[in-house]
């Protein structure tokens, strides 16, 4: 096999459908649920809904997802609820603030903007795959996660962990020949593109529902969300 | 044909903000550690995300694509009856609906509205557990579940006015302020009526009972019903309406709270320009004008605790009062709990579980992180003010030999009045 051909493939016109799977599946999951109607709240609010809503948004944004302990709850395993907040993180850096992903933004929106360090940047890209791999057990051995997960959760976890790992070994020019490697890495994403709006992956666009009637519905009441 | 009907339920109730929220979760299982019932017995079924099972399953299979993908090559499987009657145990028997799991997800998923949407489905379908669904009727036939029929409210309150030598107004015409006791207080807790009647009319309040709106409890929406809520709550407003007055006041009770001030104006015709309010409401108001003022420093010889109730305290708003006033009845020997006011832990009790026998272990099982609680500030007496909590921590107290001292907010501050 020619892996010229291959990467070509792969960045090229199968990069441009999973794209457009991408952007349509996303469009289509976000109208339905707004098309599935909406109740007007009549109830009389104590405290602002608004408020309640922009506090949720920076609690869960800001403070959340790194300290266990300030909802005095996770007592067993905090480590589990730090590991999803440097998941998270570790996304973020290396999809926005990596130089090589920020050119990949470049070529598509027309703009990019300043990046970190690459050192950082892959630090930030091990760590994630370490807490990807703690993930992984730990949805291996927890009992509710037992209960909970289905095929889709574990195809989750691999769909994330394959273009992760792929592009970590390729920066580090390891095993593979560059070509290789830059293959599956693209083939990896393509399926991954694919696979968001098919899955639970797509929470980053509900998140903003669920955060802002979460804190609404708390606001209202006048109590901190 | 019981999940036809549950079903349907789903269907109907799905909008907006249900499939939002269902499409929102990741299926983490953070929301687990953060229930009373899973902590307590480690039962994973136990655990908040799968009690909003069935709704997701309904949702995924008759709206989404993927879900009629899955169902038609089965891997999805049909919601079946065996299926309802199971998780009929799970929804009414551990859940209290006290919405703390909505607190530790990262979604900020309002967990207790879904699973009380998988209610509704059920109840729809009569899949509710025999002791709840006895008491629901029981309030449909007499207007209680505890059996306050007219006679019986009538020489109760007799009785509480001469007992405790207090005035109590009734079915007075013209009254500003229409005062709901719940049939566990009437029943149960009398000295609460004393103690509230004592300090509305200290306050100068011109308030009246109701033989019509007699009862505040609300065995409807603990069953998720939405036609038996809306008639019970119509009870009260009813009689609201015949004395005109402007304002209603729920006293200790937590889910008829939610059911009148956050739940009835979407579900019915509320009538215009009655205010809802709690006791623990007005009792902050009085304190903060100076209507009434209170002994500084009364209940100084041991450690106070305040208990939050899930339904007057996160999901009612009434967190600073209890506190304004522990800290002038106690100053020195009130001491919180960890973790305390909106993030507290439920007492295992509430959400219609205390009125089913079936759930008494897992609810003696939850009861003992509330003990937990209590030993580490090296509480004496606990506070509250809700009686369905007081219920579950005066039962709990006797059954596990504890010596804590249970009281409601109402008497303590009744207890305390400056003449």
């Amino acid at each position: 096999m020619n892996w010229t051909n291959v990467l070509e493939f792969a960045r090229g016109p199968f990069f441009k459908v999973a794209l457009l799977v991408f952007v349509g599946g996303m469009v289509y999951r976000l109208v339905r649920i707004i098309l599935l109607g909406w109740h007007k709240d009549l109830v009389p609010a104590k405290g602002s809904k608004v408020v309640g809503a922009f506090k949720s948004f920076l609690k869960g944004i800001l403070i959340w997802p790194f300290i266990p302990w300030v909802k005095n709850t996770f007592k067993r395993n905090p480590l589990i609820y730090i590991a999803g907040g440097l998941f998270h993180l570790g996304l973020f850096v290396v999809l926005v603030l990596g130089t090589a992903h920020m050119l990949v933004w470049k070529s598509l929106l027309g703009f990019g903007w300043a990046t970190l360090p690459l050192p950082i940047v892959d630090w930030m890209a091990a760590v994630t795959i370490v807490v990807m791999i703690m993930l992984f057990i730990n949805r291996l051995i927890n009992p509710v996660l037992k209960l909970i997960s289905g095929p889709a959760e574990w195809l989750n976890l691999l769909f994330v962990f394959l273009p992760m790992v792929t592009g970590y070994i390729m920066t580090h020019h390891l095993w593979f020949r560059y070509e290789v490697l830059y293959s599956l890495h693209m083939l990896a994403v393509d399926v991954l593109l694919i696979w968001i709006p098919l899955s639970r992956i797509s929470h980053f666009m509900f998140y903003f529902f669920s955060k802002a009637i979460h804190g609404a519905d708390f606001g209202k009441r006048a109590v901190e969300p | 044909m019981e999940n036809k009907v549950v079903l349907d339920t789903f269907v109907k109730e799905t909008g907006g903000y249900v499939a939002s929220q269902l499409e929102a979760c990741t299926r983490c299982g953070i929301c687990a550690e953060a229930c009373h019932f899973y902590e307590a017995t480690g039962n994973p079924e136990f655990s908040p995300v799968w009690k909003i099972e069935l709704l997701k399953r309904a949702y995924e299979q008759r709206f989404t694509l993927s879900g009629k993908i899955k169902l038609a090559l089965g891997i999805d499987k049909k919601i079946t009856e065996e299926d309802i009657l199971h998780f009929s145990k799970i929804v009414y028997e551990a859940c209290t609906m006290c919405n703390k799991c909505s607190m530790v997800c990262p979604m900020g998923i309002q967990l207790g509205p879904l699973i009380h949407e998988v209610r509704a489905g059920l109840s729809n379908a009569g899949v509710v557990p025999a002791d709840l669904m006895a008491a629901v009727n029981k309030q449909v036939e007499e207007g209680s579940p505890l059996g306050v029929t007219d006679d019986v409210f009538e020489n109760r309150m007799e009785w509480v006015a001469d007992e405790w030598e207090v005035d109590l107004p009734m079915d007075v015409k013209g009254a500003d302020t229409l005062v709901v006791f719940s049939s566990i207080e009437i029943m149960k807790f009398p000295e609460n009526i004393a103690a509230i009647a004592k300090i509305l009319n200290k306050a100068g309040e011109k308030w009246t009972l109701s033989k019509k709106a007699r009862e505040v409890v609300n065995f409807g929406f603990y069953e998720g019903s939405l036609e038996r809520t809306k008639m019970f709550l119509q009870r009260v407003f009813d009689g609201a309406m015949d004395l005109g007055v402007k304002k209603i006041v729920v006293t200790e009770c937590g889910h008829a709270y939610d059911a009148m001030r956050w739940t009835s104006y979407n579900i019915m015709d509320v009538p215009k320009g009655i205010e809802i309010t709690h006791i623990v409401g007005l009792m902050g108001e009085y304190v903060r004008s100076g209507k009434i003022k209170l002994k500084e420093g009364a209940f100084n010889d041991g450690i106070v605790t305040f208990h939050d109730a899930c339904k007057i305290q996160r999901r009612g708003g009434h967190i600073k009062e209890p506190r304004e006033i522990l800290n002038i009845l106690a100053p020195k020997t009130f001491k919180e709990m960890s973790p305390n006011k909106e993030e507290s832990v439920c007492c295992g009790g509430g959400g219609g579980v205390i009125a089913i026998k079936e759930a008494d272990p897992i609810r003696y099982a939850a009861f003992e992180l509330k003990i937990d609680q209590m030993k580490k500030v090296g509480a004496e007496m606990v506070v509250m003010s809700c009686s369905n909590c007081r219920l579950q921590f005066t039962d709990c107290v006797q059954h596990f030999n504890l010596d804590v001292k249970v009281a409601g907010l109402s008497q303590m501050v009744a207890d305390s009045l400056v003449e």
